[in-house]
């Protein structure tokens, strides 16, 4: 791209014969990876012709491909003076600027030329979240999946969320709100007593907030303590018998306990709220399973693994089939979702077999 | 008005109120005591290296090696650990702190180290101590000892006088590398025990290594490379031959902590269970032509219910719910639950933890040593587990999780577990546990070793239930009678000292009876004789000698 809006303008330009060979000769070079060289004969052009503006823009370049980001700057700069409107000049500017760290000043470089993923970086670092989210989201859309963008993207969201929080808890320290982000933050950090205590006051102060006995709930479950998790799920869903998640959870509380039977009955309301979440309908099956019900567990987990195929979930099912075959004397069927279990399992978690 | 209580009726108040207090308070199963002259310190020697060994000691049996009638206790010590550890090493084996013990019961309860007499003092400087197994390998009617080290293990022999003479050589079953539980079982049923060792990894000092970034703790197994367990044949005189490539028990690398015995297929052959840290469990099935096929991952007995890798270290293979089969039990770390391997009966076992109400009960703690005993004689077999966190700074890096814990008592009722107070109220860093009738009332007792610390000594306070303990003399079987099935008014139990962690428990077989006052003793002899006893009194000792012929 660079390299034609070069040529564009390349033909809008001249030059002495002398200088031009000279562009000529670091073109070349550039093209080969002998960067240093480059760099010479385009600093050699810009010497011949300190008006010509390809002879920076190139030896700009040059620099940056050599991965001098610092020393292109002045080059691209000179350039600018020269040709203030020339998209690559401010293209290369803005990344050099951005690579050396100045975001603020990177930013009207790449908004003249509306680069979304390299202004999102650079709002990410001037604090201009909203719109760093905005751009990057906007390049995503152009380019899906690409890890660059998710990662900066999850950033900024996350940066975000964490600029809402400190405003939060800076202006309302003593919120339900408050203490519920304080929580979560100590959950996050696997330090369950504080957290338990933050959504504790959470509950005092606002026991109707959305959510806050499934959060609690998932603080006792992940540390096991699966009583009294069952008792915030079962909150939950006295509260929202709508949410599919609350149902899960307790119904996971409860096949942790033994508690088959309410398991199941959860599970299949969860399922019915929200049909056929993998998590789900594993569960489900593991409820029918443990409550002697082979078929509905059988009927559970066929249908996961036709929605879910060669994840870890999809080993694990397979795995619990394997099981429920071999309880029913089942052999064939036992062995073959043995064999895809096994087909799925990473190789390193294999034993070892010594050679003999 | 005023009313007056006359003074005889005050008393009699007083008693009442007294004797209901005590009915009231709730007693644990287990009364914690620490008997005169157990003056044993588990010696790991914890250095910042973060040697792995540090974390893993340290074995215990009950055995009664005079024949005396009472229980004796033999200790393994861990070693003194240098940071960094000197090349070659030297664990300081020759000072009395860290020498193993044997202690010699007395009539009172007490105990008296009689470790230099007995010729146990010194295990070898460059052996840092693991764990013990007890078995009459020579069939002299005197329990031999079997201890593990990271280093060289050592057979000592029983010479019946009181000491015991170190026979390792002449025997050659030093093994070497990391050997952790061991067990004496018969699998050809010869009549002679033989013996399998399980080594956890292939690891040494200078090979070692910190994990945890910052937290700086020790590594888990899959850091280290997985290295072979050993089956040694007792050839009958005094000698023992590795058979562990020929049996195909080395066909597997694995990280072997626990190992346990019992016919799980009822072929009247003695198979092997083996808890592997960090990855499947090993199910060695005795194919009865001197070779094993490892059978756990189509047994169903080699993972999680999610198919998930199980960090297994203690382990007891005996009849939870009393169907005349042999269950597993593998203790394992937090989060992952102990697992409970239900045999079906066809060869195949059933993921339970869940329906037996036990992972409810494990999901936070790490086990090591455990046992399946009726400790309250009801005629179901209970759990205990010695527990507490590999990591010494487990709560630094995840607070709900604790590297000092308390044991857990869990009561059989009908085949669901539910927790029980043991008694003890002192959280340790617990490892190995044996179990045995130590003061032989007839209540099944738990000693528990813990790392830096005495070990702890649950007596239990007993009951009103009745109860039977069997000896077995085995004729044509071999003498200990390890591998005879013995069913008792209903109830199994494989013989065996293995199992547990480290560890060797009494070899005496005790059934609840709950509230019978007779019982029926079936036994089938690994010679494959069979021997019925009826009416047999309860709340007895019984020594049953098999029939000499078929």
């Amino acid at each position: 791209m660079i390299r034609i809006l070069v040529a564009f303008w390349l033909a809008w330009q001249t030059a002495s014969p002398e200088a031009m060979q000279h562009l000529q000769a670091g073109t070349e070079a550039d093209k080969q990876g002998h960067f240093e060289v480059a760099i010479a004969e385009f600093k050699r052009v810009t010497e011949l012709e300190p008006k010509f503006t390809d002879g920076f823009v190139n030896l700009g370049q040059a620099y940056m491909e050599n991965r001098d980001y610092g020393a292109a700057i002045p080059p691209l700069k000179h350039a600018l003076d020269l040709a203030p409107d020339l998209a690559a000049a401010h293209q290369l500017l803005g990344y050099a600027l951005l690579a050396q760290g100045y975001a603020a000043e990177a930013i009207p470089h790449l908004e003249k030329i509306q680069e979304q993923t390299a202004l999102g970086i650079a709002q990410i670092g001037t604090g201009q979240l909203s719109q760093a989210i905005t751009n990057l989201q906007a390049a995503l859309a152009k380019h899906p999946n690409d890890p660059d963008l998710l990662y900066y993207l999850g950033r900024a969201s996350g940066l975000f969320s964490k600029q809402s929080i400190d405003t939060l808890l800076a202006a309302y320290p003593d919120s339900a709100r408050a203490h519920q982000a304080l929580a979560e933050n100590y959950f996050v950090l696997r330090q369950m007593p504080q957290a338990e205590k933050e959504f504790r006051e959470a509950l005092r102060l606002r026991p109707d907030t959305p959510e806050l006995h499934l959060e609690l709930g998932l603080v006792y479950a992940g540390s096991s303590q699966w009583a009294k998790a069952e008792d915030e799920f079962r909150a939950q869903t006295k509260q929202q018998p709508g949410n599919a998640e609350a149902a899960f959870r307790l119904g996971t509380a409860l096949l942790q306990q033994g508690k088959a039977g309410e398991a199941r009955t959860e599970l299949e309301r969860s399922n019915r709220l929200e049909p056929d979440m993998p998590e789900t309908l594993y569960s489900l099956g593991k409820a029918a399973a443990l409550g002697g019900d082979s078929a509905a567990a059988e009927k559970a987990w066929a249908k996961l693994l036709s929605i879910e195929k060669g994840s870890n979930l999809a080993a694990q099912t397979h795995f619990a089939l394997a099981g429920l075959y071999r309880k029913q004397g089942k052999t064939t069927e036992a062995e073959r979702e043995m064999q895809e279990f096994q087909k799925l399992q990473n190789p390193a978690t294999q034993p070892e077999s010594v050679q003999k | 008005m005023l009313i007056v209580i006359p003074r005889i009726a005050y008393i009699s108040v007083l008693i009442f109120c007294i004797a209901s207090c005590i009915a009231a308070a709730p007693a644990g199963l287990f009364e914690t005591k620490q008997p005169r002259g157990l003056d044993f310190v588990l010696q790991n020697s914890p250095t910042p290296q973060k040697y792995l060994i540090e974390t893993m000691p340290g074995g215990i049996a009950l055995l009664d090696y005079d024949n005396d009638g009472l229980l004796d206790i033999f200790l393994v010590n861990g070693g003194r650990v240098t940071s960094p550890m000197p090349v070659p090493e030297n664990f300081d084996r020759k000072n009395p702190r860290y020498w193993n013990r044997l202690y010699r019961q007395n009539k009172d309860g007490s105990f008296t180290d009689v470790t230099e007499r007995a010729g146990l003092a010194s295990a070898g400087d460059g052996n840092y101590g693991m764990g013990v197994a007890v078995g009459d390998y020579d069939n002299d009617g005197f329990p031999d000892l079997y201890v593990t080290s990271y280093g060289k293990n050592i057979l000592y022999h029983n010479n019946g006088d009181g000491t015991f003479t170190d026979v390792t050589a002449k025997a050659g079953v030093a093994a070497g590398g990391w050997s952790v539980s061991a067990g004496f079982f018969d699998y050809d049923n010869d009549g002679k025990l033989d013996l399998f060792v399980t080594r956890y990894m292939e690891w040494d000092t200078k090979h070692s290594k910190t994990c945890g970034g910052d937290w700086h703790t020790y590594c888990p197994p899959e850091e280290f490379p997985a290295t072979t367990s050993i089956l040694y044949h007792n050839n009958g005189d005094g000698t023992f031959t590795d058979v562990s490539q020929k049996s195909g028990v080395a066909a597997k690398k694995g990280r072997a902590l626990g190992v346990a015995f019992a016919d799980y297929d009822g072929d009247g052959l003695t198979d092997i269970f083996v808890a592997n840290d960090g990855m499947q469990q090993y199910l060695y099935r005795n194919n009865g032509n001197g070779t094993f096929t490892e059978r756990g991952l189509e047994a169903g007995a080699a993972l999680s219910e999610d198919g998930r890798r199980l960090s297994g270290m203690g382990i007891v293979f005996q009849d939870y719910d009393n169907d005349g089969r042999p269950d597993v039990v593998v203790t394992e770390l937090p989060r992952e639950i102990y697992g409970v391997y239900h045999n079906e009966g066809d060869g195949t076992f059933s993921y339970g933890s869940l329906a037996t109400g036990l992972g409810v009960l494990s999901s936070g703690s790490s086990g090591w040593g455990v046992g399946l005993e009726d400790f309250d004689n009801d005629g179901w077999n209970d759990l205990f587990v010695a527990q507490g966190h590999v990591l010494d700074n487990v709560e630094k890096i995840d607070p709900s999780l604790h590297y000092l814990e308390l044991p857990m008592l869990a009561m059989n009722h009908n085949g669901r577990f539910e927790r029980a107070d043991s008694g003890t109220s002192s959280p340790a860093a617990g490892r190995g546990a044996a179990f045995g009738d130590l003061n032989n009332d007839g209540w099944q007792d738990v000693v528990m070793t813990a790392l830096g610390d005495h070990p702890q000594v649950l007596l239990n306070r007993g009951g009103k239930q009745h109860w039977l303990v069997i000896s077995l003399r085995g004729t044509r079987s071999n003498r200990d009678g390890f591998g005879a099935r013995v069913r008792v008014n209903g109830q199994t139990r494989f013989a065996t000292s293995a199992g547990s962690y480290l560890s060797a428990n009494d070899k005496r077989m005790h059934f609840g009876l709950g509230a019978a006052e007779a019982a029926k003793i079936e036994i089938a002899w690994p010679s494959g004789s069979r021997q019925t006893l009826n009416d047999v009194h309860a709340d007895q000792f019984l020594e049953v000698r098999e029939p000499e012929k078929p």
